[in-house]
């Protein structure tokens, strides 16, 4: 009985800290993103990664890079875009275990996200494509609750009103 | 050399740039810098990047103190605040970004472009800061980077700011 009262309470503080993005999550995501966005043209390999997923998934948001032509992934105007919005993703990820700093960055995204009107659902898209994209540039140990906690993080602070 | 004349042909700044050589950034100039850079600014290491980040600025502002009127909307007055802070690692993750697209020359113009427009609609932001600003980075460089290469990295961060700074007053 106790036994199994310890396993219980151990199944609930595993649970807990799977679920949650602690400063331990938090300097795991670093790192695996540090390897999965990579640099050079690895790096635009892997942002078209993510935009293939993102359309893939939910067409109807193409309608939100025409002008950067989403029509075409392998532009160099889509591929200007990509490499800014995971730049700014790369800041708020490498920013995570620094609050003030990463609070005042999400603040500005906030910003500049509010006047493109993009649907809340959409970020839900970006995740799903994201927890694509990760694992499999990394090819193995990728952590997907830490990550899925992290990126509510900075997804909540761009989206919040 | 000859590689460099048909690459800045291509991109159409032959007319514009005085020495080839000067403004050069060859596939060797590039790789050095990318991985000088790449050394350097990882996502892992939050401290680091914050740190060069200031130091650049605070650089920049002890040399030309005309320039800290800029920034005032980014609380330049508090150097160490998160607002500041926050926007010295945007615009140092702009030459990340620039810097990791050496290798694909469109995609670099039209990054470029971009960050040209946004410094374009910026009052008071001068093509000669450009300049002030790639000498605070040779002075902070050194201290951080093992091996720097000053030739390399100027040709480079010349090729890049050049192009930002390029229709500005």
């Amino acid at each position: 009985m106790k036994a199994l009262v310890i396993a219980v309470l151990l199944g609930l503080v595993a649970a807990t800290m799977a679920t949650e993005c602690g400063i331990l999550q938090r300097l795991k995501v670093k790192q695996q993103w540090a390897m999965a966005y990579g640099t050079g043209n690895d790096r635009i390999h892997f942002g078209q990664a993510i935009w293939k997923g993102i359309f893939h998934k939910e067409p109807k948001t193409k309608e939100l890079f025409e002008r950067v032509r989403g029509d075409n992934i392998h532009s160099p105007e889509f591929i200007g875009h990509v490499v800014r919005v995971l730049g700014g993703l790369d800041m708020c990820i490498s920013l995570l275990d620094d609050d003030a700093t990463l609070n005042a960055q999400l603040a500005h995204l906030n910003g500049q996200h509010k006047e493109r009107g993009i649907p809340a659902n959409y970020f839900d898209v970006f995740e799903a494509a994201l927890m694509e994209a990760v694992p499999a540039s990394l090819g193995r140990c990728f952590d997907q609750d830490a990550w899925k906690a992290c990126f509510q993080v900075i997804a909540g602070g761009i989206k919040s009103a | 050399m000859m590689l460099c004349g048909i690459f800045l042909l291509t991109l159409g700044l032959a007319a514009v740039s005085g020495s080839h050589d000067e403004h050069c950034c060859s596939a060797e100039d590039r790789h050095e810098v990318q991985a000088m850079w790449s050394s350097i600014w990882s996502a892992e290491f939050t401290g680091r990047r914050g740190a060069i980040a200031q130091n650049v600025f605070h650089d920049l502002f002890h040399d030309h103190p005309a320039t800290k009127d800029l920034f005032k909307r980014v609380n330049v007055d508090d150097e160490n605040s998160p607002e500041f802070k926050a926007h010295c690692i945007r615009v140092i993750n702009g030459l990340d970004m620039a810097i990791n697209l050496l290798d694909d020359p469109a995609a670099l113009e039209k990054a470029l472009e971009h960050l040209s427009h946004q410094h374009a609609e910026r009052e008071g932001v001068k093509a000669d800061y450009f300049d002030y600003i790639g000498d605070s980075f040779l002075h902070v460089m050194p201290h951080v980077t093992h091996c720097f290469n000053p030739s390399a990295w100027r040709r480079c961060f010349h090729r890049i700011a050049d192009s930002i700074a390029h229709g500005l007053p």
